[in-house]
């Protein structure tokens, strides 16, 4: 176990079960102090397990919660130096806006002047000035939302926990949330760990991503680094749109292995992974770098034949559907107008491809 | 729910039926106290109003007693069973086996009322001697007189009888509280109790309010296991059942069948105008404060 005064949270070997099953298996992972800190995975997966630990609304099966450097892991929720906003219908309905913020303050017993002042200052930075009388069922589901921040970030604890707070949101105000708690976490500058399923949010907010599932982290990394690069291919089937081709090591050398997909060999920097020959392996290929080729590719390229089957618009891009000769379908995604998004003619051969170093191998 | 292309006559018939029915329910009710305020009491073709009867009866030092004996028995069963049915109630939210615990705790409702009464005599009676025998053996008399028959026997049957429906009123009312803000109130620093108190208590008030008023109500109207197991003292129903028993209905009886019928809808009158009135009221305060909503 590492102890520093920057690590503002440290999970270690921590488990979870409900009887015969295992929520949470064994993981170890930790916080810098002032870090927003997304934990992204599939439903089911026990990332709210896992941050329900670390708020100390469940007691681990095994392993301990440090908050910085402190074993809290015994401790009640009330006893830990963390606060906690909720997916929903967690306002206090039978108090107003401003007593729900001031509730934690009057535990305290901070005196009346100063629960004033600061629950004041608190709305104001969430934005809900002037709604200091109304009742919980009076605010719409953003405004709820920006109340539980206040009312947690009225206690100027240095650790907030966020369960899934934005999933009852509509999409649009979602979004504009997102920005809202990243703008909040800038300004308060203390350690944020949001739980959610939704990638596109936890890559727009966090500094730092944890991709769990089965009870399990996955993965670990900078927001770029799990969408760009992605280590595991649970990640790279999980997030961004990739293409994940299932091969075996044909060939290894100055740190390139070339994979045998059955119907075309293709080369892939191995980056430090020990791939053996003969080994099966996977590769993946975000959906914005493969290309239809036209014409004779660039010898960098890697390159497969195909079957064009069909074009969806989304909008801002179109997905080209191609069919390999193994029967795998994958996307090559485009910006609409761009003059990659000609559409051809469903059946017609092709050939798709990506820039030599763009393509990830993966061993696990 | 109505769409609007319902038949207006089948909402007027829906309402008809339901007043008929709550009619033909109260209706032996309210002619007995309709009877109780006659001079010259029932079957008589002369209807002279009169409060005598309620005078004979609040002037009868019996009755008056046994009247006292069932408001202790009833403010007792408050305090013992409240309580007991509100971690019951907090149990059935924590446990998974929740078609077990409602079984279970339900489960006196379905043993009838001179079954119940006379198995927990029989019970006390062998728990009375048990001690009896206590004493005997360690040469004391400390556990002299535990479990005769008497107040704490007619108020444990009582708690018995009670408590499903206390449960259930409730867990009726608990039932729309959600656990996310006990730990919200945790999560600000509230210890369980403080969560519990100053959260979860104030949401689910009126059921524990109603509960308060049916065990009122319930202590009231019990009489067979009170009978069995009460000892020495009497109830205000024990009274009136035994005056019908053995000297049949009089004006007397009337007037005391009048007292309980008029002290049930009283309470239970009173907790529904007040849940009404506090609806409004808080409907009428949303609506003064309420400006456009917006998105965000």
């Amino acid at each position: 176990m590492t102890q520093s005064s920057d690590i503002a949270v440290e999970v270690a070997d921590l488990a979870k079960n409900y009887g015969p099953v295992r929520a949470l298996n064994s993981v170890s992972f930790s916080i810098e102090s002032g870090q927003y800190y997304a934990l992204l995975g599939p439903s089911g997966g026990g990332k709210t397990t896992l941050l329900r630990l670390i708020g100390g609304f469940l007691r681990p099966s095994a392993g301990r919660v440090y908050l910085h450097g402190e074993d809290v892991s015994h401790l009640p929720p009330n006893r830990r130096p963390t606060s906690m906003v909720f997916q929903n219908y967690a306002l206090f309905p039978h108090m107003n806006v401003e007593r729900n913020v001031a509730y934690g303050l009057k535990l305290l017993k901070a005196p009346p002047g100063e629960i004033r002042d600061k629950v004041e200052r608190m709305l104001a930075m969430v934005g809900l000035e002037g709604y200091n009388r109304r009742m919980p069922h009076e605010l719409s589901g953003g405004q709820q939302q920006r109340v539980q921040l206040a009312r947690s970030l009225v206690l100027e604890r240095d650790i907030l926990l966020l369960d899934e707070p934005l999933a009852s949101l509509d999409a649009k105000l979602r979004k504009d949330m997102c920005l809202e708690l990243k703008r909040i976490q800038e300004k308060v500058g203390i350690t944020f760990i949001h739980v959610t399923h939704n990638q596109e949010e936890a890559l727009t907010v966090a500094d730092r991503i944890a991709i769990i599932a089965d009870g399990e982290l996955v993965e670990e990394g900078t927001a770029r680094d799990i969408y760009e690069t992605p280590q595991k291919r649970f990640t790279a089937e999980f997030i961004g749109d990739n293409n994940v081709l299932d091969g075996i090591v044909s060939d290894i050398s100055d740190g390139r292995v070339t994979v045998d997909l059955g119907f075309a060999s293709v080369e892939v920097p191995s980056h430090g992974l020990a791939a053996a020959k003969g080994n099966g392996v996977a590769l993946s290929v975000r959906s914005e770098l493969l290309r239809i080729v036209d014409g004779e590719p660039d010898a960098s390229w890697q390159v497969m034949p195909a079957t064009y089957v069909e074009a969806i618009y989304l909008g801002l891009t179109i997905s080209h559907l191609v069919r390999l000769p193994d029967g795998t379908e994958i996307v090559a995604r485009v910006i609409s107008g761009e003059p990659s998004d000609e559409v051809f003619e469903s059946g017609r051969d092709v050939t798709v491809g990506w820039p030599g170093d763009r393509a990830r191998l993966h061993i696990a | 729910m109505y769409d609007d292309f319902a038949n207006p006559w089948n909402i007027r018939l829906k309402w008809l039926y339901l007043l008929g029915v709550v009619f033909a329910l109260l209706m032996p009710v309210f002619y007995t106290i309709y009877i109780s305020f006659n001079q010259h009491g029932f079957g008589a073709r002369i209807y002279e109003f009169t409060f005598d009867w309620y005078r004979v009866v609040l002037g009868d030092t019996l009755l008056v007693v046994s009247l006292k004996w069932t408001v202790y028995l009833a403010l007792a069963a408050i305090a013992l069973t409240i309580p007991m049915a509100l971690l019951s109630a907090k149990f059935y939210k924590r446990t998974r086996r929740k078609v077990a615990f409602v079984a279970l705790m339900l489960s006196p409702l379905f043993v009838p009322a001179d079954i119940m009464g006379s198995s927990l005599l029989v019970f006390f009676k062998n728990l009375a001697n048990g001690f009896v025998w206590l004493d005997e053996a360690l040469g004391v008399y400390w556990f002299d007189g535990w479990f005769d028959l008497g107040f704490l026997t007619a108020l444990i049957g009582q708690v018995i009888y009670v408590h499903p429906y206390a449960f259930i009123v409730i867990l009726i009312t608990m039932s729309r509280y959600r656990v996310q803000q006990t730990e919200a109130a945790r999560a600000c620093g509230a210890t369980a109790w403080q969560a519990f108190w100053q959260v979860e208590f104030p949401q689910i008030r009126v059921g524990v309010f109603s509960s308060c008023a049916f065990v009122t109500i319930l202590s009231f109207n019990e009489a067979v296991r009170t009978a069995l197991l009460k000892g020495g003292f009497d109830t205000f129903s024990n009274v009136l059942v035994a005056q019908m028993l053995n000297i049949g209905m009089s004006g007397e009886s009337y007037a005391m069948a009048g007292i309980m019928s008029i002290v049930s809808m009283l309470v239970i009158g009173s907790v529904i105008v007040f849940t009404l009135l506090r609806t409004e009221r808080l409907e009428r305060r949303a609506r003064a404060m309420a400006e456009p909503v917006m998105s965000s």
